[in-house]
């Protein structure tokens, strides 16, 4: 579904943040991106999120060449690829609800059809209660979870989350991850970058490790964790 | 198009709540100065009209007997000239009067050597060749003198066209700078949304979508400034017609354009909104393009 060929990049003329990067996604995979910081994960999951292009070498986004790929032709892809940050980046004057909203809103959903997805959704990750309130007045895991039901609301092909899990505390962490290993049970290929080793092995999803700009591939082992 | 606007930028934002004020004095400057280009403009029209339906011709002779005798010719040549319809002799009073602002109030009869002043009008259609007349009324009477006030109304006109050409490059300056400070606020306004613009970039919204945002908020900057320039600019205005009116001094009065003349003013406030949004979109696209 999603591939990258001996991709590099570089910010101006800067040296190589990654190098000759290959690795495929297969839909409905899951995969973890890890390694230390300064690695590359942030620019790597740009480019999954298409914030950049690469500097040079191949990528291909649902049978398409990034290459040749004019700019208006991207928010239709960028339509179909769902991003979680690790600081949430909601709105701060918008309701969860008016979060969640967006993303359908941007597609011309109807006014019914958009408060029947958001109110279902946020039922789903457990917001029933807090959708009329603004970020300031939320905690950092219901913060979250708004962010993640915004990055699903569309239905993603593709869920990117950068950090998730960096800004709530270790209980917080597994209810989440529960969230994306469910999601990607639903069918949405999933790709989280991640420092926390225990929540990796707890799912037991293949590692896409990187270190140095340069990408290696470890294969999953058994879920530490039933109910993941 | 306002309806498919999705707004996700904050009701508020500090950083642009003087901005209607400032496109508000902007405007206030600008309608002035268009007033003022549309009065002067209107005062040579009429100044213009009032001259060159006639002239006058005087008789400077001190004897009083070779004036009258003079004068008669001067009349006699000026009502067979063609295109002349009427040539009246002002009574002593009338001169004094006209003498009067610069002279103050005389008795008549002071010993004050006043010409004989022919007051000549000319009909709606003709044209005179006033240069071979003055040579013929020389002719005739030697102290006679035309005067079509061409040397006073060409400086008039001279004067009046640089100040108009100094209002017009004022318009110009203002709406510079109006572009200018709304290219300003439309770019820090990218600054204080930048997040909010990624995400929305992310998300899958258009550059159209999202400049759409700032048009909304740009136009309704744009209006409320320009209501409040203009409405401050037409009390001025309405203030220096009254206090015109009351000197009663012609060649001011002559400048007060008709009320009908000054609707255009309802026109600014949706030409700056529209200016505003414009520059705005025009900013903001641009801006976009530098993401991928």
């Amino acid at each position: 579904m999603i591939s990258f060929e001996n991709v590099g990049m570089r910010y101006g003329m800067g040296n190589e943040i990654l190098t000759d990067i290959g690795f495929s996604l297969e839909r409905k995979s899951f995969h973890f991106l890890v390694g230390p910081s300064g690695a590359g994960k942030t620019t790597l999951l740009k480019l999954l999120y298409l914030a950049h292009r690469p500097s040079r070498g191949l990528i291909n986004f649902f049978g398409k060449d990034l290459a040749t790929l004019e700019r208006a032709a991207l928010p239709r892809i960028r339509r179909r690829i769902g991003v979680v940050f690790q600081d949430f980046r909601l709105f701060d004057h918008l309701t969860a609800f008016e979060n969640v909203a967006l993303p359908l809103r941007l597609q011309g959903a109807k006014k019914a059809q958009v408060a029947d997805h958001v109110e279902e959704l946020l039922s789903w990750v457990g917001l029933e209660d807090r959708m009329h309130a603004r970020p300031a007045t939320l905690s950092g895991g219901e913060k979250q979870r708004v962010a993640i039901a915004r990055a699903i609301i569309n239905k993603p092909d593709l869920l990117v989350a950068d950090e998730p899990t960096g800004n709530v505390d270790a209980e917080m962490s597994k209810r989440l991850m529960h969230l994306f290993v469910a999601l990607n049970k639903e069918g949405t290929t999933t790709i989280v970058a991640t420092h926390d080793e225990t929540l990796v092995r707890s799912v037991g999803a293949p590692i896409l490790r990187l270190e140095k700009g340069q990408i290696s591939l470890e294969p999953g082992g058994k879920p530490i964790d039933p109910g993941a | 198009m306002w309806g498919r606007t999705l707004q996700f930028l904050p009701e508020k934002n500090l950083r642009e709540g003087l901005l209607p004020w400032v496109i508000g004095v902007m405007l206030f400057l600008c309608t002035l100065s268009l007033a003022g280009a549309l009065a002067i403009g209107t005062g040579i029209e009429n100044w213009s009209a009032g001259l060159t339906s006639n002239f006058s011709v005087q008789v400077v002779v001190k004897n009083l007997e070779e004036r009258t005798k003079q004068t008669t010719a001067v009349l006699r040549l000026l009502k067979a000239t063609p295109g002349i319809e009427d040539a009246k002799v002002l009574a002593d009073a009338e001169i004094m009067a006209l003498l009067a602002p610069w002279l103050g109030d005389m008795p008549l009869g002071a010993e004050l050597p006043i010409p004989t002043l022919i007051e000549v009008r000319l009909s709606s259609t003709a044209t005179v060749d006033t240069a071979a007349l003055s040579e013929r009324l020389i002719a005739t009477a030697p102290g006679a003198q035309l005067d079509d006030h061409q040397i006073w109304m060409g400086q008039i006109l001279e004067l009046a066209t640089v100040v108009q050409l100094l209002l017009a490059g004022v318009v110009v300056m203002v709406v510079l700078s109006t572009i200018a400070i709304v290219i300003f606020g439309c770019r820090a306004g990218l600054a204080t949304h930048q997040e909010s613009i990624e995400i929305m970039h992310l998300m899958g919204a258009e550059d159209k979508t999202i400049s759409r945002a700032f048009d909304a908020r740009y136009l309704a900057h744009g209006l409320k400034g320009g209501i409040f320039g203009v409405f401050l600019a037409a009390g001025v205005l309405w203030l220096l017609t009254n206090l015109a009116e009351n000197m009663g001094q012609g060649l001011i009065q002559a400048g007060i354009p008709e009320a009908s003349a000054l609707l255009w003013l309802a026109l600014l406030p949706l030409t700056a909104s529209i200016l505003t949004m414009l520059t705005a979109r025009i900013t903001v696209r641009k801006a976009l393009l530098e993401l991928m």
